[in-house]
């Protein structure tokens, strides 16, 4: 037996010390096949996830190559501490999947979603295995910075169990703003998020004045055009990032153009994951669709991206790329730069919004407040990401590697910081801001499922 | 000629290449000759012209082209009617 087991061990981590890029294929063959996908078509699923691994990898090296060097030259010449460039979700879900955390994420975080449903302890039944990658996210850090598997697989419960009672809080929300009737969307930063913005609406509604001001932007994405576009921040902002590190023309425009690229390529290649977990996320849908029928009580659990299309969104995702610049900028000590979250910052605010019921004035409030949230925390956070960047072998030894999506995640930051306890102030204040948060939150998505009912009476 | 589709959604990796696959095979199994682009919601009005554009989120914005939500791709509630739809306008010419 223990021959075995010391076998088995072996296997395991020689296929481990191979990377990620080796170990996701293989894993994720296995999987699909074990759930019933064609061997040919589980072999290509795996073949792309390593494909998407290594050109995540390309990108984030050529970023910190470029990017990394420009932004400490600014740094030092402007005074400001940003130095390092944030690779922002795309990067980070890659990093994340490359984690053998991730793989085990996706069947616990299934079996826990049909505990905590048979024991009617949620009414979220998550499909979205895409997604899946932010519970593990949790688990993953926890296991690279303690080593210990057991305190990676609990970070996956907890974060779990944090994501299934999000879907239920919210989807009174998105029934009356976003009129998605029956879906929430429980991953995701707009989801751990947005209890600040239940605070803060909460806050806003106690004071006389500020009560009734509402602001409104019509179709600021017509107007601006092209500049909202990934492509063209990219480029603006590596080319304005290279004439304050004092490079000419000659070296910044060039910086410009692979920021661009970055932009342009890191969804294409980050997309060859997602297309060979395909098989795999629609087995698990289908699974999922015939255990609990049409006509039972229950939410679907979808991708927060199904939000980003509200004109309200857009236009507060927008006027977020220049407001998280200048949080980054004023806040002291600040050491991330923000980039590869800012073409995407709708999946900050995206519920926030639907909190304030599309208040433009209230969300730019409780926006800023979560992007302060999520840069203090994520400075906090780049040791432990940068860790899990080197043992997934994503970034080269000595690079680092920040995201805010994630890496700014409170919950994630108090789960590891209760097993490092490196910083207990930070840990006590950031959990305690973060707890009433969720009082609200729970206050809010209460009161907004009695208005919900109210409404659905008069008719 | 081909039909060029537009399918959109927040970052273009998730929900988008759910939808984009669903409609690349129910092209091919109708004869319909398509040509994708797969893009962000902020980049659609970038890749047009086009003859249909599918979002994975409720877009208000008006392209001047006939523009379908593709939610029912990512749920699975409903993806007939949304499939009978995009052959719809696929189909006109």
């Amino acid at each position: 037996m223990t021959a075995f087991l010391n076998g088995c061990y072996f296997v395991i981590n020689y296929i481990i010390d191979m990377g990620a890029s080796v170990m996701l294929p293989i894993i994720i063959s296995i999987l699909a096949i074990i759930i019933g996908v064609k061997p040919g078509k589980a072999i290509r699923s795996g073949l792309m996830i390593g494909v998407g691994f290594v050109g995540m990898s390309l990108i984030v090296d050529m970023m910190n190559d470029n990017m990394g060097p420009a932004a400490q030259a600014m740094a030092e010449r402007m005074g400001v501490s940003l130095s390092i460039v944030e690779v922002g979700w795309p990067g980070m879900s890659g990093v994340t999947w490359g984690s053998i955390i991730a793989t085990i994420a996706i069947p616990l975080s299934i079996a826990i979603n049909l505990v905590m449903f048979g024991l009617k302890l949620t009414k979220t039944i998550n499909i979205d295995i895409w997604n899946v990658w932010h519970i593990a996210f949790t688990g993953a850090i926890a296991y690279a910075v303690t080593g210990n598997l057991f305190i990676g697989l609990l970070g996956v419960a907890v974060h779990s169990i944090f994501t299934f009672k999000f879907g239920d809080l919210w989807a009174p929300l998105l029934a009356d703003y976003f009129e998605l009737d029956g879906l929430t969307t429980p991953h995701g930063t707009s989801a751990y998020m947005a209890p600040v913005a239940c605070l803060v609406d909460a806050i806003i509604d106690h004071i006389p004045g500020l009560k009734k001001v509402n602001l409104s932007v019509e179709g600021l994405q017509e107007k601006i055009g092209v500049l909202g576009e990934p492509v063209v921040i990219g480029f603006i902002l590596g080319t304005i990032i290279g004439f304050l590190a004092g490079y000419g023309p000659q070296e910044a425009l060039p910086l410009g153009i692979k920021m661009a690229a970055v932009m342009v390529l890191m969804p294409k290649v980050i997309k060859c994951i997602m297309d060979g977990l395909l098989p795999i996320s629609e087995r698990a849908k289908e699974l999922m669709h015939n255990h609990f029928g049409e006509d039972s009580d229950f939410y679907i659990g979808l991708d927060p991206a199904v939000l980003l299309g509200d004109p309200e969104v857009v236009t507060a995702g927008i006027l977020f790329i220049p407001i998280t610049l200048a949080i980054a900028i004023v806040m002291p000590g600040n050491r991330i730069l923000p980039f590869g979250d800012l073409a995407t910052i709708g999946f900050f605010i995206a519920i926030a919004v639907a909190v304030h019921k599309g208040n433009l004035f209230r969300t730019l409030i409780s926006g800023t407040c979560i992007m302060t949230m999520t840069i203090w925390i994520a400075n906090q956070t780049v040791e432990w990401t940068t860790k899990l960047g080197t043992s997934v072998g994503a970034i080269e030894e000595g690079a680092t590697l920040a995201a805010m999506d994630q890496g700014g995640c409170p919950i994630t930051y108090v789960f590891v910081q209760l097993f490092t306890r490196e910083n207990i102030l930070g840990l006590i204040v950031i959990a305690a801001i973060y707890i009433v948060c969720l009082f609200f939150a729970v206050m809010h998505s209460k009161a907004r499922a009695a208005e919900l009912a109210a409404a659905e009476d008069e008719f | 000629m081909s039909k060029k589709v537009i399918v959109a959604c927040g970052g273009a990796v998730a929900t988008s290449t759910v939808a984009a696959n669903k409609i690349v095979e129910l092209c091919k199994k109708n004869g319909i000759d398509m040509e994708l682009c797969q893009c962000r919601i902020s980049e659609i009005a970038s890749n047009l012209p086009a003859d249909l554009i599918v979002t994975t989120s409720k877009v208000k914005r008006d392209f001047g082209v006939p523009l379908i939500t593709g939610m029912p791709f990512i749920s699975g509630v409903g993806q007939a009617k949304t499939e009978a739809a995009i052959l719809k306008v696929l189909r006109e010419e």
